[in-house]
C-alpha cells in the first residue's frame, strides 16, 4: 500500500470508531482486504479527497467518491455502520468543497443503494447530478 | 480494596464500585483493556486510548467531528 493508501485507511478507522462513540454500534475492521479496496483506485492511485487534498475538477472529485461509496457499502468492511460512515464521510467532503448539496436527500440515497444494481460509474453520476 | 468473586451466571466476576465507575467515566457498554500478568499475579483494567497518528491535521479531524455533530439526527437514522 501507498503512504497516502495507508493514511487514507487510518482515517476511516478513526471515523468508524468516532462514529461508534458518538452514535452506536460496534467499531473495529471486519475485513481488512475490503477496506484496502476502498482505499486504492485503480492504476495504484489512492482516494485522495478527504485527506484534504483540492481535486482540481469536479469530474475526478466524483469519480473518486463513486469509488468509495461503492466499494464501502459492497464490501462492508468495518463491523457496523458503514453506510452511516459513508454519509458523514460524504457531508464533510461536499462541504469542504464547498458544493451545494440536500442532505436528506444524500441520506436516502447511501440508504437505499443497492450495490448490485448500482456500480461506482452509476453513484458518481449522481453526484454529478445532485451536486452543484 | 477488596472485592469477593461472584457467580454471573456461569462465569465469575468482582462488581465494581461506583466510585471507580465514575473516577474512569465508565459506563455499561464501555470497552475496557484487561490485562494478566501470570508472575505479579495481577490483573489491570485501563481505559482503551484511541491516538491520533502525529501525521493528522487536528483541524480535520475536528471538522469531521463537527460534521457529524451537524448531521447526527440524520446519521443516526441509517439503521446499518
Amino acid at each position: 500500500m501507498t503512504k497516502d493508501q495507508t493514511k487514507q485507511l487510518k482515517l476511516l478507522c478513526y471515523v468508524n470508531w468516532l462514529v461508534a462513540q458518538k452514535i452506536g454500534g460496534e467499531s473495529g475492521v471486519r475485513n481488512i482486504d475490503a477496506l484496502k479496496s476502498v482505499v486504492a483506485l485503480p492504476g495504484g492511485d489512492s482516494l485522495t479527497c478527504f485527506l484534504g487534498e483540492r481535486l482540481s475538477n469536479r469530474k475526478d472529485l466524483y469519480t473518486q467518491l463513486g469509488w468509495f461509496v461503492y466499494y464501502l457499502i459492497d464490501g462492508e468492511p468495518f463491523n457496523s455502520k458503514n453506510r452511516t460512515l459513508v454519509l458523514l464521510m460524504l457531508a464533510w467532503c461536499l462541504k469542504y468543497y464547498q458544493l451545494e448539496f440536500d442532505v436528506d436527500t444524500l441520506a436516502d440515497f447511501i440508504k437505499n443503494l443497492d450495490p448490485m444494481k448500482q456500480g461506482n460509474s452509476d453513484i458518481s453520476l449522481w453526484f454529478s447530478n445532485n451536486c452543484r | 480494596m477488596k472485592r469477593k468473586i461472584i457467580r454471573v451466571g456461569s462465569s465469575r466476576g468482582v462488581l465494581l464500585p461506583r466510585e471507580v465507575t465514575r473516577a474512569m467515566s465508565w459506563d455499561f457498554g464501555s470497552e475496557i483493556d484487561l490485562t494478566v500478568d501470570k508472575g505479579r499475579r495481577e490483573v489491570t483494567l485501563k481505559t482503551i486510548k484511541v491516538s491520533i497518528p502525529d501525521d493528522y491535521d487536528p483541524d480535520h479531524l475536528k471538522q469531521i467531528e463537527d460534521t457529524l455533530t451537524e448531521h447526527e439526527d440524520v446519521l443516526g437514522d441509517i439503521d446499518d
